[in-house]
């Protein structure tokens, strides 16, 4: 049954959480085209980022004050990244690795592993939730989840954040440049190594973020991050890997192929019409949407 | 010559099997012009890499200011006033050209607004003005290596530039421009050059002295008239005299 009330809250709820998958993808795009890698432990930051906002509204904050424990999540996590960047993913530059595509899946695999199984061990498989008093806010007569609500306007600050920083600051200048080429940023005296790091602490901290705040939406647990990595990476497939824009532009199209998917089709396969979108845009552009046809010098 | 800014001695490196340079000695004054020229596969650009810190060497000695510099990475031999070109540009195509000239600039915790007036004056004498805020991708391949050429003038300490083969593929108009931003640079910062290069008019033109490489070794080094005249540059690498 078509009804245009349903449709449009549909639609509404599928940008809402379309605006928190982009975040996502966002930060694995990034790191792909500063570090040249996939980080395969993000869903991993994105549970640490659920956990910290967890402990700090329950134990510190309460779920008031959730947008600061949102902040100190995000920075927890960027700082989490920052220190294992040059443990793990350095020495893909500096240790004379030869496959260093190969070097990067498997330490993030085994980071992925050594994380889930790290929070199963402290945490148990307990699903917790930091709860919210944030209550049902109407759209005109439509209602929407307060804390949803909440999450994408913060989600869209922190992207707008993110532009801010690459178009607008010297480190932002500096991660665009070493997108492009490598050796030209070094030959112009960038230290590209300490660049990799504060990138790579970036992407995670961005999954962090989407963590900190869907932990009141979605429940927080040590396997959380599975269905969201998941989303990250159709995501990119989508919209194409490497490309900002299209990790934004396909995170909302995700999530409202799959608000509309359930509401009209069938709200069990709510996951698999995601698929069917990424599918469609391998058949008719399999750079993605906003992706180039990739070369490699 | 008093004592050179730059000094490499004993240079070697190996490829497998191959030396690509088999014990390389130069030794470069302040302020000097230097021709390097030699046969395909001499080993110059092995050699511009070592300097530079692409390649690291496999044994030898180099100095910068006195200082040793072998072995280190390229930003930390930029940041310490040698910088180099590429024979195949690199720039950030999906930047504009000043954002291409800031990063060198900044990268020196240079400031924005004085980096973006030298920027926009270093763009308007390579004759790009009309271009200085497209993105660098629209460029020529020529006009891609006269932006990289200026890039290497942002750096504010630069005071070895090596070049290697700015001059390949590039009209004469352009070439022309590339001398002049030489030639200012060294008027009125002291700047020395290493230039790679086979284009034999113009490093007549160019370079106070030219070193000749054949096979990883340096055959001779001498003013261009005192090389070329050489029977063995002649049977190496030039095929006939010059005229």
């Amino acid at each position: 049954m078509f009804s245009a009330e349903l449709f449009t809250q549909s639609l509404i709820a599928g940008i809402v959480i379309g605006i928190i998958y982009a975040l996502m993808a966002l930060g694995i795009t990034f790191i792909y085209s500063i570090v040249k890698m996939i980080n395969w432990a993000m869903g991993e930051f994105y549970m640490l980022g659920s956990f910290v906002q967890y402990f700090l509204v329950v134990g510190l904050l309460g779920p008031d004050l959730w947008w600061v424990a949102a902040l100190l999540s995000a920075a927890a996590v960027f700082l989490v990244g920052w220190l294992i960047e040059p443990v793990l993913i350095k020495p893909m530059f500096t240790g004379g690795i030869e496959r260093r595509d190969d070097y990067a899946t498997v330490v993030t695999i085994a980071l992925l592993l050594l994380m889930r199984n790290l929070a199963t061990a402290l945490n148990g498989p307990y699903q917790r939730s930091p709860g919210t008093n944030l209550g049902t806010v109407m759209l005109g007569p439509l209602p929407e989840s307060g804390a949803r609500l909440a999450a994408a306007l913060c989600a869209l600050a922190a992207m707008v954040l993110f532009w801010v920083l690459l178009k607008k600051t010297w480190l932002g200048l500096a991660l665009r440049a070493s997108s492009q080429s490598r050796v030209g940023v070094q030959i112009a005296g960038v230290d590209i190594l300490r660049l990799d790091q504060v990138a790579f602490g970036i992407g995670v901290g961005l999954a962090g973020v989407a963590g900190a705040l869907l932990a009141p939406v979605f429940l927080v647990f040590p396997t959380n991050g599975v269905v969201t990595t998941t989303k990250g990476f159709e995501i990119i497939v989508i919209g194409g890997l490497g490309s900002i824009p299209g990790a934004v532009v396909a995170g909302i199209l995700l999530g409202v192929a799959e608000s509309l998917g359930a509401a009209f089709i069938s709200s069990p396969y709510q996951n698999a019409y995601g698929f069917v979108l990424l599918l469609a845009v391998l058949l008719i552009k399999p750079s993605g949407l906003f992706g180039e046809r990739m070369r490699h010098a | 010559m008093t004592s050179p800014v730059l000094a490499a001695t004993g240079l070697v490196k190996r490829f497998g099997g191959f030396t690509a340079n088999d014990g390389v000695d130069i030794a470069v004054g302040a302020g000097e012009v230097r021709g390097i020229i030699g046969p395909n596969g001499a080993g110059k650009t092995t050699l511009v890499n070592m300097i530079t810190g692409v390649e690291r060497p496999n044994a030898g000695e180099i100095l910068l200011g006195g200082a040793p510099i072998g072995g280190l990475a390229p930003d930390a031999i930029a940041a310490r006033g040698l910088v180099r070109s590429f024979q195949v540009a690199r720039v950030f195509g999906d930047m504009s050209l000043v954002e291409n000239l800031l990063v060198p600039y900044l990268a020196r915790r240079g400031r924005l607004a004085e980096g973006e007036a030298r920027a926009r004056d270093l763009i308007g004498r390579a004759n790009l003005a009309r271009l200085a805020d497209a993105p660098a991708k629209t460029l020529s391949g020529g006009q891609r290596v006269l932006l990289q050429v200026a890039a290497g003038f942002m750096c504010p300490q630069l005071s070895v530039y090596v070049l290697d083969e700015p001059f390949a593929g590039v009209n004469p108009v352009i070439k022309d421009t590339i001398l002049d931003l030489i030639a200012t640079e060294r008027r009125e910062r002291n700047v020395t050059f290493v230039v790679v290069s086979h284009e034999m008019d113009i490093m007549r033109r160019l370079c106070d002295r030219i070193t000749v490489m054949v096979e990883g070794r340096v055959l001779l080094e001498g003013t261009l008239e005192e090389v070329a005249s050489d029977p063995r540059v002649v049977a190496a690498y030039l095929g006939k005299p010059l005229r």
